[in-house]
């Protein structure tokens, strides 16, 4: 170590033995990150912390000792930013060399010891959970992640630690590395709690069944509890994870949807929810990649608005200073006026309020909005065709890439994989009515699906055609908004669609009016008050294309695709007319 | 109600002159007035003495059990099946459904008359199942659909369209 040391005066006035100052440097022991020091021989001051054995210099302090080895009278000065003289630095008479120092740092300014402990413990290289594999055997890594379960037997403790969707198991044995009281205290950490470990990373030959690791265990040194859990949790995640029929036959529990949502917190830790909000994530990013590939516009449109777009029934007001305006219940406005703006083909991702008071497995007052707009050239199929592709590109692209996820949310919620054809199914509304009909069940030509018809239809494809995934074209004009541009062909029809998946609509869509005329003459036939649509009519008296879309919720594509039966299981903190928190 | 069932029957059976019923009581049981005995009443009295006039005795059984079990059955659809409860009707069509399940016909291995009366019986619930409700009974379906396309059986009363495939797979409901 070369300890830059100058003599101040030649004798002690305790001791008279010669005083050494020794100049500062920046340096403190990198495991202990303390300033500890014990003396290894004259002049010499090494880390004491028990094990360590780098040698160091203190840090930005000037103490001077006695080379007889008399203890400072003082304790050291504050840890300064830069190294610092002190005034009274007499004649330098000789500059000590030692043993060069192992490893000599730069300390960032800290205010005491506790943060400077920080500093060292960056120097831990954390290895996640997910890396702990068969080639790590014989290193000692250090791991930060929950208590997931522990389990104390006499002498030893097991724990299983969990970090996301992975865990492994530890394990914490009377040794030479670890004494009674640790392996007690191990015990005795309260679950969840997050805490860092130092260990072994041993293969095992037997597997361990229970974990994502199932060739490794962790041989614990040391363990540090960073942040406590309170012993009574509100759920425990194994019952949250367990799927409802093992519950019910092994009598075992299970927990209640209502207490998951309660304490979504703990609620979205378990792997299951992992993995679906993993998966949903996918599903935005598909979207958004597929749609800009094919020179699609990202546009944000605004949620409040000055008049109710689809109806005054189910929108939510708020007061907006001297009057009240609404939440809007979808983008539908806004992006038809980015179309008129020659924006051609548009797209937005954003919540949309829907203030109905339905208490159903499918409807949230508040969801996630996936709409498209598009311009075409000859035929509003072009857009059936390009929304029907970007749907076909998410379900591959999930199929592809979301394969874990799938599996893992499948072991709690089992259900039947998610068939699609290429290119997408499409029938007609009448046949539609035709099938349900030789199916045994009375419906009028122009009267719209209920949805049990809507369910047993999607049965009925599935079985003639195999896909859960098909276009229902041109829908009855009576059963539609009044902006849904009418069949030239049939007056009685309207060009507008709706896809479903499982049985279950997830799209609604149609080709707009874009004439301001005829969009007069529509509204006016379902007694619509012009007055409060006037901005949107006028939007088309300036030259519009012809332009036809649609939207889908996010938290319905997910919950079907996975085959879940409650919308709330796919939004991560859900709103619906009961629930506002958390 | 039961008096239709009556010249459906009679249809059935192929008897030309048709009878005349008249009701008694609250409940509408039928009555027969006869030329020569007693008058008849009670629907399953009154079939009976139709199968015989019509000289199809083999409607009601061919062997001792069989008869029997006709007669069970007939004695079933009078005291079970008509006038009952919504909850009743889904025990009624376990029932069913457990006894048919290795049975082509509810007695014996030929068409009898009580095939005939649990049709009528039954129909009116039958119709008003949903799809899915059909699947999970498949063997009253099954034999509901063989009865009601029988040559002569089906004659006031709507047919019920029953799907060749199985549109909701096992275990899913």
């Amino acid at each position: 170590m070369n300890l830059q040391c100058v003599v101040l005066q030649s004798d002690c006035n305790n001791c008279g033995g010669i005083l050494i100052q020794y100049e500062s440097a920046a340096g403190l022991c990198p495991s202990a990150g303390t300033v500890l020091w014990r003396r290894l021989r004259n002049s010499v001051y090494g880390c004491s912390w028990r094990r360590c054995s780098c040698l160091f210099v203190c840090l930005s302090v000037c103490v001077a000792f006695c080379s007889n080895g008399v203890e400072p009278s003082s304790r050291p000065a504050a840890v300064r930013q830069t190294p610092a003289l002190p005034d009274a630095a007499p004649t330098a008479h000789k500059a000590w060399e030692s043993e060069p120092l192992e490893s000599h740092r730069a300390v960032r300014h800290t205010a005491e010891g506790s943060d400077a402990l920080t500093c060292a413990q960056r120097d831990r290289t954390l290895v996640r959970v997910q890396e702990l594999t068969p080639h790590r055997g014989g290193q000692l890594v250090w791991v930060r992640a929950r208590i997931h379960t522990s389990r104390a037997k006499g002498k030893q403790c097991f724990l299983v630690l969990r970090q996301q969707q992975f865990n492994v198991q530890a394990l914490v044995a009377v040794g030479d590395r670890a004494s009674k009281q640790m392996v007690k205290f191990a015990a005795n950490i309260t679950k969840e709690s997050i805490v860092d470990v130092e260990a072994v990373v041993q293969t095992v030959e037997q597997k361990i069944e229970s974990c994502s690791q199932q060739d490794v265990e962790l041989h614990i040194e040391r363990i540090f509890v960073i942040s406590q859990a309170e012993p009574r949790l509100p759920l425990q995640l194994e019952d949250a994870v367990r799927p409802e029929t093992e519950g019910e036959e092994e009598g075992r529990a299970t927990v209640n949807q209502d207490t998951k949502l309660d304490n979504r917190v703990i609620d979205l830790r378990t792997t299951t929810s992992q993995a679906i909000f993993r998966l949903q994530s996918g599903v935005c990013q598909l979207f958004r990649d597929t749609l800009i590939n094919k020179g699609f516009v990202e546009i944000q449109t605004p949620k409040i608005i000055s008049a109710a777009s689809e109806g005054g029934a189910n929108v939510f007001t708020v007061s907006y200073f001297k009057t009240s305006a609404y939440l809007a219940q979808s983008p539908q406005l806004y992006k038809q006026m980015c179309i008129c703006a020659d924006f051609d083909k548009v797209f937005c991702v954003g919540p949309v309020f829907r203030a109905e008071d339905s208490n159903t497995h499918r409807h949230l007052t508040e969801f996630v909005g996936l709409d498209i707009e598009m311009a075409f050239n000859y035929h509003y199929h072009e857009v059936i065709d390009s929304i029907t592709d970007t749907m076909v590109q998410i379900f591959k692209g999930l199929r592809d890439h979301f394969q874990t996820e799938i599996q893992t949310v499948g072991k709690q919620y089992p259900s039947e994989p998610f068939k699609f054809l290429e290119p997408t199914l499409r029938l007609e509304y009448r046949e539609a009515v035709a099938m349900l009909r030789a199916a045994g069940v009375e419906m009028g030509d122009e009267e719209d699906l209920s949805t049990p018809n809507e369910k047993l239809l999607g049965r009925l494809v599935k079985e003639k055609y195999d896909t859960d995934f098909y276009v229902l074209d041109k829908y009855p004009l009576a059963v539609r908004p009044f902006y849904t541009m009418p069949d030239p062909n049939n007056p009685k029809y309207s060009n507008s669609y709706d896809m479903f998946m499982r049985g279950e609509e997830i799209l609604s869509g149609a080709q707009r009016v874009h004439d301001a005329q005829l969009l007069t003459e529509r509204a006016l036939h379902h007694g619509i008050d012009l007055e409060k649509i006037k901005a949107y009519i006028d939007s088309f008296r300036y030259g519009a294309p012809p332009h036809a879309g649609g939207g889908i919720g996010l938290e319905r594509v997910t919950m079907l695709y996975l085959g879940l039966h409650n919308v709330r299981q796919t939004s991560m903190f859900p709103r619906d007319p009961k629930r506002l928190t958390p | 109600m039961a008096l239709k069932e009556l010249s459906s029957l009679e249809k059935c059976l192929g008897l030309k002159k048709p009878n005349k019923y008249s009701t008694q009581g609250e409940r509408k049981v039928p009555v027969l007035q006869n030329n020569n005995g007693p008058a008849l009443v009670g629907l399953v009295t009154i079939a009976s003495h139709l199968v015989h006039e019509a000289k199809r005795t083999e409607l009601l059984g061919n062997s001792a059990e069989q008869r029997a079990v006709v007669q069970q059955w007939l004695e079933y659809r009078i005291t079970r099946l008509d006038n009952c409860s919504k909850e009743e009707v889904k025990v009624i069509l376990k029932e069913l459904n457990q006894y048919l399940e290795d049975k082509v016909y509810l007695a014996g291995n030929s068409f009898t008359l009580a095939d005939t009366l649990m049709y009528y019986g039954i129909h009116h619930i039958i119709m008003n199942l949903a799809v899915q409700e059909k699947e999970k009974f498949l063997n009253v379906t099954r034999w509901f659909d063989h009865i009601q396309h029988y040559p002569g059986v089906r004659h006031h009363l709507a047919p019920v369209v029953v799907l060749r495939n199985r549109v909701y797979p096992s275990g899913q409901h």
